[in-house]
């Protein structure tokens, strides 16, 4: 991928992300906790109560884009483990089992902690982790917003983080720190917010950022926001981004197009992807996954606002709602077509996807097409099918203009 | 022995929309359907609906081909294609309860494509030990009991809501009577023909159930001989559904007997009561829900399912456990390695079959049926 290579940011990644692992391995003998968490997930709290937050869909992402998950998820598919589940999941749960370990191994939890915001696989499968390494496993449930946010559901999820606080303060031994609290809030929108500008930049014509950059520099704000380090990174990338802009350097050579797409990338085929909407002159501007990270927090009423932002999330929403989410995207990245990406293994991302493209392209009258594959095992990925879905729409596209 | 009552229950059991349908036209009412499982029917009841479980159908899974990948589990898919056919045309509404991804997405793309006039779903709680689970479920089965009652254009009453209660409590009772009946006494009542009643315990109107349950309970108690012949091998079956209902056949045929279960289909569906006395009705199907046991949809973790399976199986002797799977259930899968353990350490012996709505190989799963009950319960058994 070459807007890899040109980003300078893209070396403090790597520091940041090898400096963040280090201190998961610290935490270990410092016996500061390490708790797992899912990637919608109040972490906020966790860092202002001092304990170690750690991301197995992290490590899946990795294991993925390191072409590896078919490999760990071998083990786990030996005891019986399906491997339509999750992959993420199958990575997590496989390198339990696994004798060898291509990316390292997962760090082993003192406590789990998840949100069902996104899906249920997390749910299950920390549940699995809790029995497997023998530790508490904590769950903030949040339901399903069938139409407009209700109290009902945030009451409850606001009832659940005290309920957490609580568990944190047993945990831990010391009483919930509030101030140190709403400065971890206040990090994390900054860090919401930088990132959200960076993304913003997709919407330039032609534009100097798009999904596959923002799909490569994504892990500090999935797994470091409410640090310092996320702020001071995306800080780095917005200054060069504003760089690129004035210098006129553009994430592909020649823009024509502006994509949309659905939601979570292929991570072993990243630089496939991107070469391909690179030759056909399309820029993948956007995606409501990598704008998934877009929290603001009030400081005034902290829980209330933790507990909104975080059951809120496209995901959680109903079937009309996304649809809206998605057309909004449309316009504000002024989009001439739609990629969906029906992934085998995130049933809450890609059900419903079928009919989604008929009504986004009766409503919009752009073109788009859904292809079918999985996020992280290369078993299911087949290039031909893939390429007689989009180049069909990739002439649309260019019959279009 | 043929029971007439019974006879009338397994006509339900293969035909049924026929109730339903004759129902509708004899009242004029409205007829509310749900997924299974936890959906508090009581409430639907309660407002004079009436209750239709759905649970498999004669639609092609083809028939939602176009509207849910094949990787979602074949029950949801199975829902679709029946509403899309128009096999559930005379439902007027409908319940799911959002146990899983693939029901938590399901009402959207069903509402997209065959739009109810009445259409909710039931966000059970996923966690149920804390103190917020209570308080939360109170007011999301009044917002059921809410929009239940504004359909009708009239408020569920509590009196309406004891009735339906005693009158559930009083199924659920002859029901479990039943199955004890068929515990003890293999005989007396089939596997495939207490499973038949089940399952049209979910399709039929719930008065006219009662008279039936209570003549064929009263009509077994009193016919039953004491066990004859040889001994029944003893199973426990867990997983999701009684799915497909050959399976029964094979274990009826292979000297095996079902003596428990955890399916949405079977025990899980007649297992728990609501109290009567005290509280106000609503909170008693609060306490009814929070009181279940663990399935697949969440685990507890003070009381975690694995062991539960293992006591249930060793409470009631059983030989053997057969998992009955539904290919792509996540959360059954998820649960099953750990379930599997928890046996072997009880040096309980078990079997895997997954199957689908409607595309199961049975000539394969008989074969697998009759091998099992072969190991478990010696060659005397085929
Ligand atoms: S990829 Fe989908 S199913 Fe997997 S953890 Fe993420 S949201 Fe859940």
């Amino acid at each position: 991928m070459s807007e890899k290579k040109t980003f300078k940011t893209a070396a403090r990644m790597k520091e940041i992300m090898q400096e963040y692992y280090a201190k998961g391995a610290a935490a270990k003998e410092k016996r500061i906790p390490v708790a797992w968490v899912t990637a919608i997930f109040p972490v906020e709290l966790l860092y202002a109560a001092g304990i170690f937050p750690y991301y197995p869909e992290n490590f899946g992402a990795l294991a993925s884009a390191r072409k590896v998950a078919d490999k760990l998820s071998r083990y786990a598919e030996a005891k019986g483990y399906a491997h339509d589940l999750c992959g993420y999941a199958r990575c997590g749960i496989g390198d339990a089992y696994a004798e060898e370990h291509p990316v390292g191994e997962i760090l082993k939890p003192d406590v789990t902690f998840c949100c069902n915001t996104q899906c249920g696989s997390l749910s299950k499968w920390f549940e699995v982790a809790s029995r497997f390494y023998n530790v508490p496993y904590f769950l903030l449930d949040a339901p399903q917003i069938l139409d407009q946010p209700e109290e009902l559901a945030t009451g409850y999820y606001v009832d659940q983080l005290k309920e957490m606080i609580a568990f944190l303060e047993e945990i831990t031994g010391k009483p919930f720190d509030y101030d140190r609290l709403l400065e971890v809030l206040h990090l994390s929108n900054e860090t919401c917010r930088l990132w959200n500008e960076i993304l913003d930049t997709a919407a330039m014509k032609p534009a100097p950022f798009g999904f596959f950059d923002a799909c490569f520099h994504m892990a500090p704000i999935v797994t470091m926001r409410g640090t310092r380090e996320a702020v001071e990174y995306y800080q780095a990338l917005k200054e060069e981004v504003d760089e690129r802009i004035k210098e006129g350097k553009y994430a592909i050579p020649n823009e024509r197009f502006k994509i949309y797409f659905d939601h979570i990338p292929l991570w072993p085929k990243l630089r496939w992807f991107s070469e391909l909407f690179a030759s056909h002159n399309s820029l993948v501007a956007v995606s409501q996954y990598t704008h998934s990270w877009a929290y603001s927090f009030d400081l005034e009423r902290p829980l209330e606002s933790l507990a909104e932002n975080y059951t809120e999330e496209f995901v959680n929403r109903s079937f009309e709602h996304r649809l809206q989410l998605k057309m909004n995207f449309f316009r504000k990245y002024g989009v001439d077509g739609f990629v969906l990406f029906s992934n085998r293994s995130c049933k809450p991302t890609s059900l419903g996807l079928y009919d989604k493209r008929s009504v986004l392209s009766e409503r919009t009258g752009l073109p788009g097409v859904v292809f079918d594959a999985d996020m992280s095992d290369l078993r299911f990925f087949s290039e031909a099918q893939i390429l007689a879905r989009l180049e069909p729409f990739f002439e649309q596209l260019a019959s279009s203009q | 022995m043929s029971i007439e009552v019974l006879e009338v229950l397994k006509k339900t059991f293969a035909d049924p929309g026929r109730q339903v349908k004759e129902w509708k036209q004899d009242t004029g009412g409205k007829a509310i359907g749900f997924l299974l499982t936890e959906v508090p029917e009581e409430l639907i009841h309660a407002a004079g609906f009436f209750p239709f479980g759905i649970c498999g159908g004669r639609a092609r899974l083809e028939q939602a081909e176009a509207h849910l990948q094949s990787w979602a589990c074949s029950y949801v898919r199975k829902g679709l294609a029946m509403a899309i056919n128009g096999e559930l045309d005379f439902l007027d509404g409908i319940i799911v309860p959002l146990t899983c991804d693939s029901t938590r997405l399901l009402p959207g793309i069903w509402k997209h494509n065959k739009p109810l006039p009445y259409m909710d779903s039931y966000r059970l709680p996923k966690q149920v030990e804390r103190p917020s689970a209570k308080k939360y479920l109170f007011k999301e089965l009044e917002r059921i009991k809410y929009n239940l009652s504004a359909y009708r254009g009239k408020e569920i009453t509590d009196e309406e809501l004891k009735q339906s209660i005693r009158l559930y409590n009083s199924n659920r009772g002859l029901l479990r009577k039943l199955y004890n009946i068929h515990e003890h006494n293999p005989e007396a009542i089939s596997n495939k023909d207490l499973y038949t009643v089940l399952g049209a315990s979910m399709v039929i109107e719930r008065e006219k159930l009662n008279r039936y349950l209570s003549e064929l309970v009263a009509t077994l108690e009193e016919q039953t001989k004491p066990p004859a012949g040889k001994k029944k091998t003893k199973l426990y079956i867990s997983g999701t559904f009684i799915n497909p209902p050959e399976v029964l056949d094979y274990l009826d045929e292979s000297g095996g007997t079902v003596v428990g279960d955890d399916l949405k289909n079977g025990y899980r569906y007649i297992q728990d009561d609501v109290e009567e006395a005290g509280i106000s009705p609503l909170e008693s199907l609060v306490n009814r829900q929070l009181k279940k046991k663990p399935f697949a949809g969440y685990d507890v973790p003070s009381a975690p399912r694995r062991y539960n399976l293992v006591k249930a199986s060793q409470q009631k002797k059983a030989q053997g456990v057969l998992f009955l799977h539904l290919k792509y259930c996540e959360p059954e899968n998820y649960d099953y390695y750990d379930n599997l353990q928890a046996l072997e350490q009880a040096g309980i012996p078990s079997m895997r079959i997954e199957t689908e709505f409607g595309d199961t190989s049975l000539g394969q799963l008989q074969t697998r049926i009759h091998a099992f009950m072969e190991m478990v319960g010696g060659e005397s058994n085929v």
